[in-house]
């Protein structure tokens, strides 16, 4: 319980990372690779929240953010991937 | 209620403050994908995965897919210019030479600031071209100046062989907004080009 519990900590601090990289990069592909980063953290932690308090509706929740995500993420590159084309 | 709630929440302040000091418009948009997927997050420890799962669903994945649509359309400087000039530029074996092609680099560089991109779009003839300004369907135009009258007009009688810098810009811009005028006007520093405005209710009074 405890070990999970400073798991999670650790996890906390590490999504501290992406974001001070996304407010202080100048390149849109970086920000973006902040994103990804964070939406796969993001979505870990509430996996590792449902297996902490033992809930199911929490864990498919965080399964379908993580999917949901990555389906996200491609569109958003798809669009700016186009804009550095033209 | 336990400790690491606490952290999590105010990861939330966090990034909204993030989200609201970026100018950059797409970088803002990527932000909101951040954004989107901490408040998940936070409404997940929360207790609500239900909002949690419409946050991620809506506000992030088709928010953010329709605001990079409507900011792709929409911050756009479109500049006509002749279908010959075009395809001259394409043809020339190192393009960055080109003047048209330097004009527009010079665009670049000037509304990227304004996070602008410049689109070219290619008319056929020169009616076509001043149509389409009149018509709005571009903010500004760009046709290769008469050289050969112009440097008649300043040393008449002197061959092709004159100094480079002593000729007249190749290109006319010409726009019909004012502000773009005041812009280019005051930030352009291409020598490719000479600047215009034009406006559109009087049309036909020009400034140069």
């Amino acid at each position: 319980m405890s070990f999970l519990n400073l798991a999670l900590m650790a996890m906390i601090v590490a999504l501290l990372i992406p974001l001070y990289e996304a407010w202080r990069d100048e390149d849109i592909w970086q920000t973006m690779l902040s994103l990804s980063s964070v939406s796969s953290k993001t979505a870990v932690m509430i996996l590792l929240v449902s297996v902490l308090r033992d809930d199911w509706m929490v864990g498919v929740a965080g399964v379908i953010i993580l999917s949901v995500g990555n389906a996200g993420f491609m569109l958003l590159a798809h669009i700016l991937k186009r804009l550095g084309d033209s | 209620m336990d400790n690491y709630v606490y952290m999590i929440t105010a990861l939330l302040p966090l990034a909204a403050a993030m989200l609201v000091f970026q100018v950059n418009p797409y970088h803002a948009l990527v932000i909101r994908g951040m954004l989107g997927a901490i408040a998940a997050l936070v409404y997940t420890v929360l207790g609500a995965p239900d909002v949690a799962l419409t946050e991620a669903l809506v506000g992030t994945l088709l928010a953010v897919t329709l605001y990079a649509v409507a900011v792709r359309s929409s911050l756009v400087f479109r500049l006509g210019v002749l279908q010959e000039d075009l395809s001259d530029a394409q043809d020339h074996i190192a393009p960055d030479v080109t003047p048209l092609q330097q004009v527009v680099n010079g665009l670049n560089t000037v509304f990227k600031d304004y996070h602008l991109r410049v689109e070219l779009i290619s008319y056929f003839d020169r009616d076509a071209l001043q149509q389409a300004l009149m018509n709005k369907e571009v903010h500004a135009i760009c046709e290769r100046g008469s050289v050969v009258e112009a440097r008649e007009a300043i040393a008449p009688g002197v061959p092709d062989s004159s100094a480079p810098d002593s000729c007249p810009p190749p290109y006319r811009t010409t726009t019909r907004l004012r502000r773009l005028y005041d812009i280019m006007n005051s930030e352009l520093l291409s020598s490719k080009t000479q600047l215009s405005y034009i406006d559109h209710a009087a049309a036909g009074e020009v400034v140069s």
